[in-house]
């Protein structure tokens, strides 16, 4: 059926959880250009065939007519489905420069094809460019600000550590005041945890 | 803030001059964030807002190294940091908005609303996506059907441009009242619009409401 | 491609909804003496101790956190205005009663930073907890008599949260009703209705037919 795998392109994307990709089908899609490129000879004969027989173009309503009509939606149709694909995934490999960063990791770069990862590198820059012009980074800051200091309640006997210029005895039980970052380690640790009164 | 007289007249103008470029930026970072499709470039805030951190950040550092109490000092980087988060979302949802309809900006009065920098960034990012999408799709189908903005040659309008959906439903709140307010461009739907109530509305027929500063999108 | 607008972006994340309710003035008591603080945000102090004073609640919660003020519950917190509010919340099926725009967020912030302040913390929080379920479930109630091609729905005095939670699902319905119900796609008689549409060339711009 036309445009059936076209459809089935669009359904990898569906199903694909938000923001995630999956591996550039490149069989897929060159299946679907090959069957634009039929479907372009085919109305090209068609509207041969109608000229061949001397009659007007713009106004013959025969069966080579309506051939010539369905040819072009499916292939409009298979064009609309290649052009979202393309864009759809474009969009998902811009957020990544928000989300991940200036390089990808292999396991992202392994689902681009080519054209897409020129396309990351070239839309980085561009956001890079854009960051210099203002001299303000836009990539951090991503969530609002809290306390940059936060009281934690330690859960297991840590010791002496070095945080910044000082040291402290982070004995079980015991209460401290510290920079959110110097506590975040052991928090996911599980070594201490938020102490909300 | 100054409090000069001629702000005691209790218009919307006054109440609007009293707020501080905080409070202003929050309202436009709201509004953004909200809204379906990119709003005006609020330039004059931003500098404002860039050189209050700006000159905060120098006083912060000052504090420290003069040994002002600590104390005073985290209380002033957690200011700074909070509006430095606002200005950088703010510019943020701009430039993924921007990312999202570039081509559609591009061609229409959007543009103005952008800021000069973001223009340089959308013309980019326009020429990037043209690129990549001519070198992965469009130049591998036939003549006739090759243009990134009409689905064929027969198409009379750009009719392949993603555009903004301005008849989505917003939350909106009223800062004054507005009154009887027309929702459709026919007149029969007109809703009364109560300061400080919330509505759901379709954006498309409070555009102006919140382009004109009247309506906040919550 | 056209028309596919992205649902998350116009959603406020709970800390971005948390952040703008730290923002919420609230009245602290200082132990310390502090001068002013100039900020970017808005002028505050000078602080005296047991003189009160009025802060961002962010300000509040550093300052409790370091040990330097107690937090002034805020009037509506208390048990007697909260029970009023939650028979008032019970006995009108279709009203929201006027609360703070954050009031689900300032009470959390409340008692995770400033527990100790808080008279009668569990009733209080009980009785919060109990409000935004009856109002919660008002807001499931009302989603339902969504029908028809609705233009505007006026959601007085829901809070900031519950727009944020309702948010999805009421946009997605309203645009759904509105689309279906255009007069496009049903040629129909029009039902009389103040908020049915009732031309026959009005409706949503987009072309239903292929191009």
């Amino acid at each position: 059926m036309y445009g059936r795998r076209a459809s089935q392109l669009l359904k990898e994307l569906g199903s694909c959880e938000a923001g995630q990709l999956t591996p550039f089908d490149s069989d897929s899609f060159d299946q679907v250009t090959k069957e634009c490129n039929k479907h372009n000879l085919q109305l090209q004969s068609l509207i041969r065939k109608i000229e061949d027989q001397n009659l007007d173009i713009q106004t013959t309503r025969n069966e080579d007519h309506f051939g010539a009509v369905i040819h072009h939606l499916s292939l409009t149709r298979n064009k609309r489905c290649l052009m979202a694909y393309m864009y759809n995934r474009a969009e998902v490999i811009q957020s990544f420069r928000w989300k991940v960063g200036p390089v990808l990791p292999q396991e992202i770069q392994e689902k681009l094809n080519y054209s897409e990862e020129e396309y990351f590198k070239s839309h980085s820059a561009a956001i890079e460019s854009y960051m210099s012009e203002l001299d303000l980074d836009l990539t951090v800051d991503m969530v609002p600000p809290k306390d940059p200091y936060i009281r934690v309640r330690v859960l297991d006997d840590i010791g002496e550590v070095c945080l910044g210029d000082h040291s402290i005895s982070l004995t079980k039980h015991s209460l401290h005041f510290l920079r959110r970052t110097d506590a975040e380690q052991f928090i996911s640790q599980g070594l201490m945890e938020e102490f909300l009164e | 803030m100054a409090s000069s007289s001629s702000w005691e007249e209790g218009d919307a103008a006054a109440a609007a001059a009293a707020a501080t470029d905080v409070e202003l930026l929050k309202r436009a970072w709201r509004n953004e964030k909200a809204a379906p499709e990119i709003l005006r470039f609020e330039a004059a805030l931003v500098a404002r807002a860039r050189e209050q951190i700006q000159l905060l950040e120098e006083t912060v550092e000052e504090f420290m190294e003069n040994g002002v109490d600590d104390l005073v000092v985290s209380l002033y980087q957690m200011d700074l940091d909070r509006t430095l988060f606002l200005l950088r979302s703010y510019l943020r949802i701009r430039l993924q908005k921007i990312e999202k309809y570039m081509i559609h900006i591009s061609k229409s009065n959007l543009w103005n609303r952008l800021s000069e920098q973001e223009q340089r960034f959308a013309k980019r990012c326009t020429e990037i996506m043209e690129k990549h999408l001519e070198q992965s799709v469009l130049s591998k189908l036939p003549y006739g059907y090759q243009s990134m903005l009409k689905q064929s040659i027969s198409s009379e309008e750009d009719d392949m441009v993603p555009e903004p959906q301005l008849d989505t439903f917003v939350f909106c709140k009223t800062k004054g009242a507005v009154g009887a307010f027309q929702l459709d461009d026919i007149g029969d739907e007109i809703v009364d619009l109560v300061a400080d109530d919330l509505y759901v509305l379709r954006y498309k027929s409070i555009k102006g409401l919140v382009e004109s500063g009247q309506i906040d999108l919550v | 491609m056209a028309g596919q607008s992205d649902p998350h972006i116009s959603i406020f994340s709970a800390p971005e909804v948390e952040f703008l309710a730290e923002d919420e003035v609230v009245e602290i008591v200082p132990n310390i003496r502090m001068e002013s603080l100039n900020m970017i945000c808005g002028d505050f102090g000078p602080f005296f101790p047991q003189i009160p004073s009025k802060v961002p609640l962010w300000l509040a919660a550093a300052l409790k956190k370091r040990g330097k003020c107690t937090i002034r519950t805020p009037e509506w917190m208390t048990v007697e205005r909260l029970t009023q509010v939650l028979e008032a919340e019970r006995e009108s099926p279709r009203e929201f009663q006027p609360l703070p725009f954050h009031y689900v967020e300032i009470s959390r912030l409340l008692f995770d930073h400033a527990r100790d302040d808080i008279p009668d913390i569990y009733m209080v929080r009980s009785l919060i907890e109990d409000i935004r379920d009856v109002r919660f479930h008002k807001v499931e109630t009302g989603l339902e008599t969504i029908s028809g091609r609705t233009h505007a729905v006026k959601l007085k005095n829901l809070s900031a949260m519950e727009v944020n939670i309702v948010r999805p699902f009421m946009v997605r319905a309203l645009q759904a009703f509105y689309k279906h119900d255009s007069p496009q796609m049903i040629q129909q008689a029009d039902t009389m209705g103040s908020k049915r549409s009732q031309g026959a060339d009005r409706g949503p711009r987009r072309d239903l037919r292929p191009r």
